[in-house]
């Protein structure tokens, strides 16, 4: 169980870091940024209960808005996300979900379906950025505007997070 | 009661989430509580400091693009300081009302639609609320909020950020905001459709208030659009889209919808001037 922990200790060190330093600064077009910290959400071990999940991620959230100056966006997007991913891990990957947590991310990965795993990583990500751009806006004279960075970041965000997990996952025993 | 226990225990997911959903609320629509916390000011202050050790790194990656921006800045001072030299007998270069202090970018964001800057100089330095921030090229922001070592910075592209502003050549005064659809681009309201502004104008600060100096740089005119005149040559020429744009609930009759293309890069700022006025308190008072 002290294994599971260190690993994620690791992994949030590492992609605060990554998001705080590097990738808060890619303003692709001087402004869309990719969210590959939500790789740690994404890859979080399911045998975590959820309270500690949950908690575990509001201080991550926090932790980024102290990276971002962005007051608590981050924080409500992340808990959110972590609040929502065990429903919607149970409704994509049907009867291969088993709450208790016996099985590792990496067999997620390698017995699923492409548009299975496309569809958990999009999902998480989408719900995500809606969370993090509406809040921020609040105000219906940016819709159109909000409607399109929270696509466009999507996208960008899409692309880096699924290269990452594969990565990350086939160098992990 | 008992009920009530159980009904908690059976969905303490929920719970836990609610009350933690409640805390980050606060956070994010109460910025009193999230600037005065001492625990947060705390935090807030590591992350600057880690921040502030990599840009130290980062910042030998882009001396020579510093370099450059310092040499053309000193040409320009230069060339403005002949022309003080010549009519040195008028007594308003040592009347100075605004004094200028250096700072460096610790972080900036440009990906929200209300963002900030952290530079490294505060309450130490003697900054505060309201101060004008330029970098060599032209306008940066406004100071929001200082703590100790560290201030925060409402940069112009900030959907709140409203400067003064005018038209250098006809001095026609405006208000200066951000759509938040480029970061390159500001839209200038508030000037009458009879005034007279030309594609390629550049914009400078207005002076109408004492956190910038007159005639700061902004930008160039990039796009001009008079509603009324249907038959100009000018609207016929842009595209659907672009009509569209202006054709939303951001039209104000018998306005220019002027779009300012700004000077400053504000995704690779390095070193930033802070402005104080000597002469705010002075300025209050008489306000009132």
């Amino acid at each position: 169980m002290d294994s599971i922990y260190l690993v994620v200790i690791k992994r949030f060190i590492f992609f605060i870091a990554l998001q705080g330093f590097i990738f808060n600064n890619f303003d692709l077009y001087g402004m869309y940024d990719p969210y590959i910290c939500l790789v740690f959400i994404l890859t979080f071990p399911t045998k975590i209960n959820k309270i500690t999940f949950m908690v575990l991620c509001f201080i991550f959230g926090f932790v980024l808005d102290l990276f971002s100056n962005s007051l608590g966006l981050n924080t409500i997007a992340c808990l959110t996300v972590a609040f929502l991913r065990s429903y919607i891990i149970g409704f994509i990957f049907g009867s291969f979900y088993d709450p208790v947590g016996l099985k590792l991310i990496k067999n997620y990965i390698s017995e699923t379906s492409f548009s299975q795993k496309f569809l958990y990583v999009f999902s998480i990500i989408l719900i995500h950025h809606f969370f993090l751009f509406t809040l921020e806006s609040l105000n219906f004279n940016y819709f159109m505007l909000t409607i399109k960075k929270i696509l466009i970041t999507s996208i960008l965000s899409m692309i880096f997070c699924y290269a990452s997990i594969l990565i990350m996952i086939k160098n992990e025993k | 009661m008992q009920k009530i226990i159980d009904f908690i225990i059976r969905k303490k997911d929920f719970v836990v989430y609610f009350i933690l959903l409640s805390f980050s609320l606060v956070l994010t629509f109460n910025t009193n509580f999230y600037q005065k916390s001492k625990f947060i000011v705390f935090l807030n202050s590591i992350a600057n400091d880690s921040k502030e050790t990599l840009n130290k790194l980062n910042g030998y990656f882009v001396l020579k693009k510093i370099n450059s921006d310092l040499i053309q800045e000193n040409l320009f001072l230069k060339n403005k300081l002949e022309g003080v030299s010549k009519n040195a007998n008028s007594d308003s270069i040592h009347n100075t009302t605004f004094y200028y202090q250096n700072a460096k970018v610790i972080s900036n964001n440009l990906s929200y639609l209300k963002n900030y800057l952290v530079i490294d100089k505060g309450i130490k330095n003697g900054l505060s609320k309201e101060m004008g921030v330029i970098s060599s090229t032209g306008i940066v922001g406004i100071i929001n909020h200082s703590s100790l070592n560290y201030s925060s910075v409402m940069s112009v592209l900030n959907i709140e950020t409203k400067i003064n502003a005018k038209v250098k050549r006809s001095s026609y005064f405006g208000t200066l905001e951000w759509d938040g659809s480029s970061s390159e681009h500001l839209l200038l309201n508030d000037i009458p459709e009879t005034a007279d502004v030309k594609i390629g104008d550049s914009i400078i600060t207005g002076g109408m208030s004492l956190i910038f100096p007159e005639g700061i740089n902004i930008g160039v005119v990039s796009n001009l659009i008079n509603q009324n005149k249907l038959t100009d040559d000018a609207y016929k020429t842009i595209s659907e889209n672009q009509k569209k744009k202006y054709l939303d609930l951001n039209f104000r009759e018998n306005y220019l919808n002027i779009e300012v293309k700004l000077h400053t890069n504000l995704g690779s700022l390095n070193n930033v001037y802070v402005i104080e006025s000597l002469n705010k308190v002075e300025f209050e008072k008489i306000k009132k």
